[in-house]
């Protein structure tokens, strides 16, 4: 009588045996669900963690590069290698579009990993052992980390975070003992170098503002758009781009410009300004640099040549 | 069934000799005896119309997606995946159901009632508004100035019309939801029922008031973000802002369900004269939905910084689960009103011939049995794990949950929706349903359909493919990856699935579009394809259990929770440890 009022009566009717079974049944359970996850806290070895910093995404950054370049033990594709201590404070840092740094592991030892975003949200999903959690720009989420198993591993970013999503991939090695660098390639890595010092007395020679300029590129994350050998990927690629005559479009007009010192410079701190032709789609975001940086990239982009 | 009302009128037109206000805005239905109030029928009519327009737009893009993601195929580039990842969630999650059901509560406060509409001018504004909202945010979505995906997370930023069509939408399905009040103080001061609100009046009452708690908990959120987008506020914190976003993403789904439970316990009155059959029970049920669901949002930040366990393990349960509770209690009541119906009309043998000799070729019966199984079977037992604290490790934002979302939102509610049409087609549109041939078979093709795509996506996410992902070969970046080899069977099963569904979806608009602009009218009972049951004649005695069946099919239920329960847990606990 779905439609109609209910017959008199309705509301002292006797629950019948089985629906009251049933109710049993299903509170019972659901109390059960909900004592489990408790439990789980207690004696079960996966649970998301309770401790949050609040940050702000230039803080982060800052902290995150410095980690970065300070236990840097190599470059894969691009990406700083970095090999923890157990039990030690490691950064990650999801941006748009990659996760920096590559991280050497040991089995079944403890990494406090702080990840937060320096751009917008993101997915933090560690695969094939599929564990994910969220990434948000200030707040750094602290998760202790044990893997349990070697091998090597991918972060793939599982949050959308904009048209490059689907190229955010980073990696994860678990090693079991030192050998199991060869396997990745890793072998010849050593301790972390000392970074290249430069004192304001002492000239730069080229060369060394070119290695440092391949440090800023590694460690700013320009490789997750542009590559260096000439293929094209999200933004422009680097190589014989120095010199060359660029179509760009400046407030929707389309323009021809050099490529020099004065328009890369242009192009890092007000990236919007003149948009390279071709890649309206993929503007390039903001992303802080220092004058010494900004030279030091130049010298490498010079570097590159066809 | 017209027991209550003198039927004295069976015409449609009104007759201005008779002259009382009665007789110009109502007419007698002559098929069921309820007293119909024509402006009532006409936003019910105009509701439903702009609720299958969405559903339309909403499938067009979900095909156009299954064959992107199908990856041998991978149909569009990436810029248009996205927005279409966009527009089809907006139009299936927001633009379908709501503008149903609109529609459904404007009927359920009026025609069962047998009440006149409050008033019919803000009814049009409603309308006028959500059409506006409609038209403004898929406008700004398809020029490509709101690629941010339904839940648009900041500091993602889309054009400042886009929030403003979802907030003018929002505020159109507001005072529609105001007006069902008005209607219900109307029929409540008139004595047009008796006593208590029929269960299916009561249960859209249920839906109203989350609609009421959700719109004000969580779409509020629409504003500030509107005005960020505008330049007017400088920052919206973003997990404050998934935390409000999901009050709204989350906790509107209990919408669906208190109006899908609704419409359940309808059908099982109109096919087969059965009702709940302890009627205490299933409006307790109702209650504890109100009570718990706005704690939902927790769903969605179970592996997110900023809240403490004790908050996410509290509220992803809706405290201790009695959401669920109520949910489960559903389960029973409704299998066991038609089991009881059948069993009075002495359909006794056994366990089960009260399902045997179940009205199947009534499509609105299929469509309501099949969405109880699916929504129970796919969408309740992968809604409940997924949504436990350290189980959701292996799930969040892998493709297992919109497979989830599947077995309740598609199944469920969309399944529930398109079976009650064949009841509106001849009720309130009235017109005959062309093509019963089609119907019979439709939601059977899309029950089938949906879950095979839902299943299939379930398994990928539980294989870790990334959900709203243009390609999961990682073309372009720095490293590749291979998932489980196993993920190319279900990718070809998910297309599949997609393709039945989407088939069904069409053959679906095409019988409901031909019988309410082509169809012959009807013109009484003779004329009604679909049966109206009188109702189960009274238990004769009342021994032992009442439903027997129902019981056995829900202990079987169980079992399958429980080992999905088992299988999940046990997957988690050989992932790393993390703390």
């Amino acid at each position: 009588m779905s439609l109609l009022s209910p017959a008199e009566g309705w509301y002292y009717k006797k629950v019948s045996k089985d629906e009251k079974m049933w109710m049993l049944i299903a509170l019972t359970l659901c109390i059960m669900l909900f004592v489990w996850m408790v439990l789980w806290h207690v004696y079960g070895k996966q649970n998301p963690s309770s401790i949050t910093y609040k940050t702000s995404t230039v803080e982060f950054a800052q902290l995150a590069e410095a980690y970065t370049k300070q236990n840097m033990i190599g470059v894969d594709n691009g990406i700083p290698v970095v090999r923890p201590q157990p039990n030690t404070d490691v950064f990650v840092m999801a941006e748009m579009w990659r996760w920096s740094p590559i991280l050497v592991l040991q089995i079944n030892q403890s990494y406090k990993m702080h990840i937060s975003s320096k751009d917008v949200v993101h997915g933090l999903s560690i695969q094939p052992v599929n564990m994910n959690f969220q990434v948000y720009p200030t707040y750094d989420y602290l998760l202790e980390f044990k893997p349990t198993e070697a091998g090597e591993y991918r972060i793939i970013c599982n949050e959308f975070c904009g048209i490059g999503h689907h190229t955010m991939i980073g990696k994860i090695v678990v090693i079991e003992k030192e050998e199991d660098l060869k396997k990745y390639g890793y072998e010849n890595f050593k301790k972390a170098p000392v970074a290249i010092k430069t004192t304001t007395n002492q000239p730069v020679s080229e060369a060394d503002k070119i290695l440092l300029g391949e440090q800023v590129f590694t460690l700013k994350g320009c490789g997750a758009c542009h590559k260096t050998d000439g293929t094209v990927l999200i933004g422009p690629s680097w190589k014989g781009l120095y010199g060359k005559q660029e179509k760009v479009k400046e407030n929707g007009e389309t323009i021809t410009v050099k490529v020099d010192d004065d328009y890369i410079k242009e192009s890092i701190q007000n990236p919007s300004k003149k948009i390279t032709a071709g890649f309206e789609k993929t503007p390039m975001p903001v992303i802080p640099m220092t004058d010494e940086d900004i030279d030091n990239l130049i010298a490498y982009i010079k570097s590159l040549k066809n | 069934m017209s027991n209550t009302i003198e039927v004295t009128e069976t015409h449609h037109e009104p007759s201005p000799n008779k002259g009382t206000i009665i007789n110009t805005i109502f007419r007698v239905c002559d098929i069921t005896g309820f007293k119909v109030d024509l402006r009532a029928e006409k936003l019910i009519r105009v509701n439903a119309v702009a609720a299958v327009v969405s559903l339309l737009l909403a499938v067009v893009a979900a095909i156009l997606l299954v064959f992107t993601r199908y990856q041998p195929v991978h149909l569009l580039p990436a810029e248009w995946y996205y927005r279409l990842v966009t527009f089809h969630g907006l139009n299936a999650l927001i633009f379908w159901i709501i503008f149903f059901e609109i529609a459904g509560l404007y009927f359920g406060s009026t025609v069962i009632l047998n009440t006149r509409f409050c008033a019919p001018k803000l009814g049009w504004v409603g309308f006028i508004l959500m059409v506006l909202g409609l038209v403004m945010s898929n406008y700004m979505i398809l020029i490509g100035k709101a690629d941010v995906m339904l839940t648009s997370y900041t500091p993602l930023k889309a054009h400042p019309l886009y929030y403003l069509g979802v907030i003018l939408f929002a505020v159109g399905a507001l005072i529609g939801v105001i007006l069902f009040f008005g209607n219900l103080m109307i029929a409540r001061r008139e004595k047009t029922y008796g006593d208590s609100l029929p269960l299916v009046a009561y249960g859209l009452m249920t839906a109203a008031i989350i609609a009421v708690i959700t719109l004000a908990t969580g779409a509020i959120i629409y504003i500030p973000t509107f005005l960020w987008s505008l330049g007017l506020v400088q920052n919206i914190d973003p997990a404050m802002y998934k935390l409000i976003w999901w009050g709204l993403g989350h906790s509107s789904q209990q919408i669906n369900v208190a109006a899908m439970v609704s419409i359940w316990y309808m059908v099982s009155f109109l096919a087969v004269g059965g009702t709940s059959i302890n009627e205490r029970i299933s409006r307790t049920a109702f209650v504890l939905y109100i009570l718990f669901i706005c704690l939902a949002s927790a769903h969605h930040l179970l592996t997110d910084p900023g809240v403490s366990s004790a908050w996410k393990v509290w509220n992803t349960s809706y405290a201790m689960y009695l959401a669920v509770l109520a949910s489960m209690i559903h389960a029973f009541a409704v299998p066991s009103s038609f089991e009881s119906a059948q069993r009075r009309w002495g359909y006794n043998k056994g366990l089960f011939e009260w399902l045997s000799k179940a009205p199947w070729g009534n499509p609105a019966f299929s469509s309501i049995i099949l969405a109880v199984i699916g929504f129970g079977f796919i969408g309740g037992t992968t809604g409940v794990i997924f949504g436990m604290e350290q189980t959701n490790i292996i799930v969040h934002n892998t493709i297992a949950i919109p497979g989830h979302f599947k077995g309740t939102v598609v199944i469920g509610t969309t399944l529930t929706f398109m079976g009650i049409t064949y009841y509106l087609i001849p009720l309130i549109f009235r017109r005959k349903i062309v093509g019963m041939g089609w119907a019979k078979w439709q939601p059977w093709l899309f029950f089938i359909g949906i879950a095979l795509l839902s299943i299939s996506m379930i398994v990928l996410g539980q294989l870790g493919v990334p959900r709203r992902h243009w390609d999961a070969t990682f073309s372009g970046g720095p490293f590749t990856y291979n998932f489980n080899p196993a993920v190319d069977f279900f990718w070809t099963l998910m297309m599949l699935g997609g393709s039945l569904a989407f088939i069904s979806v069409i053959i679906w608009i095409g019988i409901v579009v031909t019988s309410v602009f082509f169809g012959p009218r009807v013109n009484g009972p003779q004329d009604m394809q679909l049966k109206i049951s009188p109702l189960a004649p009274p238990a004769k005695s009342h021994k032992g259990f009442e439903a027997p069946g129902t019981l056995v099919l829900t202990l079987i239920f169980l079992l399958v929770f429980l080992a999905l329960f088992f299988l999940n847990w046990k997957w988690l606990a050989a992932t790393w440890n993390v703390k």
